[in-house]
């Protein structure tokens, strides 16, 4: 279930697109010979617009039955018994809260994403700001390696981490430990690449500013490229955490036992031969909503910081959405 | 004179194998405004960025009252910059941005909000204290970033086309407080432009810049009557330019030849001989009836006149091909001659300037600057 929300945003970003075409089409004819080009640009409107709903529908109603029958009073995931909170909390054994299988997964996705976040985004910001503003040989190096795990795929790198981690490092144990080591790399490129392109935006004028003024090169980091900065670590935070949330490769090479398991593992192992049934709907639920919910925040929060810059919709939508 | 004495001494900045600045050695003196003027590329910012400390020089020296600061970093620099994008912080509000480096300098928060205090009334902007700069027009942005520069008493302050982004009128305005600001606190000012009515109108001195290299250095008022290059001459937008032929005449004069006619100057390069340039300032062309005889005359049409205002222009084309602008009182009887009058048109010896052939990077000839009117310093 949680693979599927990438989707969702997605769709988010297809709705934000279609007004568009829809609003040239509305304008006006200015001679009669383009009348023609307008029509048929109406239609090609008329096209994507129906395309947009499509999948915006395609996409979204797995999903709204699934939620739906997380409401659902009987045990059935076709035939709908009537509303209840049975899933979520009153069931005394089969429950999101009563069963410790389901309730320690919850748990553990916010840990890992708490604790990912945490690390990744000061050190992604660190490189960040090692690679933009010291152009050295090392600089070039991160970079790379920045690229690097971008290209990778996620099954090849979890595979690596796991032979290390159980073969190499064994001072570092599957389980919560392995989990973050493994997400933090990542997740890496995330703050890394937001914040350098904010960084590029930024450009030197302001540290040189600062500089001028009396500062050192320290205290003009400090007091001048970290405010500004805020708003793309804030979404670049935003972004790990929603990251971690969906991840589920590594997550499942990392884990050790069922108690390391975070949401996505738990779901994957009870759908195959474990306990099916609404309670795994109530938890996808729940990690679907702490999903918007963060989107929301990074949304509103980012929109927030970004106040006087004359950003427009599209473009906070982008910066959260990592491109 | 509270210091802010700068000598440049063979400065050299050299990017790849391109000399941004090639060379330059000048002297700034103690309360001076000294402009930095050229067009576009010619290495201003380069020069400046190097005083401020941004920049490190490729070779040469930045001798600030007798230290030499070339290695300095810039927070150490007792010269503060204004940036063309003022680079105000977004963040901070106004009273914060011109607070910001003196927490550097040491000062208490009651001994800061004074000179905070102090800055923002120099600077007119008093009851602005708790704007954000994207609340502020570009004129009132410009002067937030001057209060905050000037509120570190530094010796030298450094200006990069300050003016550039801000419209003409306000511009104009700027520029006569900006003047009246730099007597009052009596620092050196060493500014950077590209508009020659503006370093004209505001310097104390100043340098015309060409490919990184000083052109020619002067008051402005000598820059400008006595260019001693075409390319100065041109840049500053003094003068029609000529070309002619030189060769020495009697009694140190130089003999010119423009087509077929034959002329006498009496200044600049009087020695040069061959193909040079020749300028002469529109309110020197002197236009005669085509009946009129004498020396230094020379025959033309009329190819039209433009009514200024205050005066007139007319513009002549020689018989040799040259075009020349000509500005004369509105009651001269050329302003009301029309297109196509043939005329003589006078040239007189000490104000047909011969210039050093200098092999000038000139991109414009006088046909380009034709219908341009000359500014002329206040
Ligand atoms: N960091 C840099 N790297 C490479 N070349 C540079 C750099 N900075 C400036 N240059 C080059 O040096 C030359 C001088 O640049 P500079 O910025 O000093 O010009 P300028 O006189 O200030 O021009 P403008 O009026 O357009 O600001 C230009 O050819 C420019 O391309
Ligand atoms: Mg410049």
């Amino acid at each position: 279930m949680a693979v599927t929300l990438p989707d969702a945003t997605g769709a988010a970003g297809e709705e934000l697109f279609a007004p568009s075409p829809a609003a040239g089409a509305r304008t006006p004819p200015a001679a009669v010979r383009r009348s023609s080009i307008i029509a048929r640009l109406r239609r090609r409107a008329v096209f994507l617009e129906t395309f947009t709903w499509l999948y915006l529908i395609w996409s979204i109603i797995p999903i709204g039955i699934a939620v739906l029958f997380s409401f659902n009073s009987g045990k059935a995931q076709a035939t709908w018994q009537g509303f209840s909170w049975r899933w979520y909390v009153t069931d005394p054994t089969q429950s999101v809260l009563h069963n410790a299988e389901l309730h320690q997964a919850f748990v553990q996705t916010l840990v890992l994403a708490g604790l990912t976040t945490l690390i990744t985004v000061p050190i992604g910001v660190a490189f960040a700001i090692g690679i933009d503003r010291w152009r050295t040989r090392t600089a070039s190096a991160l970079n790379f390696v920045m690229i690097f795990s971008f290209v990778v795929p996620e099954l090849l790198l979890a595979i690596a981490l796991f032979f290390v981690v159980t073969d190499l490092l064994h001072f570092l144990p599957l389980g919560t430990t392995a989990e973050v080591a493994g997400l933090v790399v990542w997740n890496l490129s995330w703050p890394a690449i937001v914040v350098r392109s904010r960084l590029v935006t930024i450009g030197r004028v302001y540290e040189e500013a600062a500089a001028d003024l009396g500062a050192s090169r320290l205290k003009a980091l400090w007091r001048v490229l970290m405010p500004m900065l805020m708003p793309a670590i804030f979404a670049s935070a935003v972004l790990v955490f929603a990251g971690v949330i969906d991840d589920f490769v590594i997550v499942e090479q990392l884990s050790s036992t069922a108690a390391t398991q975070p949401v996505s593992v738990a779901i994957y192992s009870n759908v195959h031969g474990g306990l099916a049934g609404p309670a795994l709907n109530a938890l996808a639920t729940l990690m679907l909503v702490i999903s918007l919910v963060v989107a929301a925040i990074g949304y509103v929060g980012y929109r927030l910081m970004t106040r006087g810059e004359r950003k427009n919709t599209a473009e906070a939508l982008t910066t959260i959405a990592g491109m | 004179m509270p210091g802010g004495t700068i000598t440049l001494r063979n400065l050299t900045k050299r990017f790849g194998d391109h000399n941004a600045v090639d060379d330059i050695s000048l002297e700034v003196h103690g309360g001076e405004f000294f402009s930095l003027l050229g067009p576009s590329g010619c290495g201003k910012t380069t020069t400046l960025r190097m005083v401020a400390g941004f920049e490190e020089p490729t070779a040469g020296q930045i001798i600030l009252d007798g230290a030499d600061v070339g290695r300095m970093p810039p927070n150490k620099r007792k010269v503060n910059t204004v940036f063309q994008s003022y680079a105000l912080f977004p963040f901070l509000d106004v009273a914060e941005n011109v607070a910001f480096g003196l927490r550097y300098q040491g000062c208490t928060r009651a001994e800061a909000k004074q000179r905070v205090a102090g800055a923002l009334d120099l600077v007119q902007l008093t009851g602005y204290e708790r704007r954000r700069p994207g609340q502020l027009s570009g004129g009132q942005q410009q002067r937030v970033a001057l209060a905050r520069a000037l509120v570190l008493n530094p010796s030298v302050l450094l200006l990069d086309e300050p003016l550039g982004a801000l419209d003409a009128k306000l511009r104009r305005a700027l520029q006569v407080e900006l003047k009246a600001l730099q007597e009052r606190v009596g620092i050196t000012f060493l500014y950077v432009t590209h508009d020659q009515e503006e370093a004209l109108t505001m310097s104390d001195r100043l340098a015309v810049m060409s490919n990184g290299r000083i052109a020619q250095l002067g008051p402005p008022r000598v820059v400008y009557e006595e260019p001693e290059s075409a390319y100065v001459a041109d840049f500053l937008g003094v003068s029609n330019l000529m070309d002619a032929v030189a060769a020495p005449g009697g009694d140190g004069t130089c003999r010119l030849t423009i087509g077929e006619f034959s002329l006498t100057s009496t200044c600049g390069s009087l020695r040069a001989s061959g193909p040079v340039k020749v300028a002469v300032r529109p309110e020197r062309v002197g236009i005669e009836a085509f009946v009129a005889s004498g020396d230094n005359r020379v025959p033309a049409m009329i190819e039209r006149t433009v009514f200024l205002g205050s005066s007139t222009q007319v513009v002549v084309r020689l018989a040799a091909g040259a075009g020349l602008q000509s500005v004369v009182r509105n009651d001269d009887p050329a302003a009301g001659w029309v297109a196509g009058t043939p005329i003589k048109v006078v040239l007189p010896p000490d104000a047909l300037r011969v210039l050093a052939n200098d092999g000038g990077t000139v991109e414009q000839i006088h046909e380009e600057t034709l219908g341009d009117v000359a500014p002329v310093p206040a």
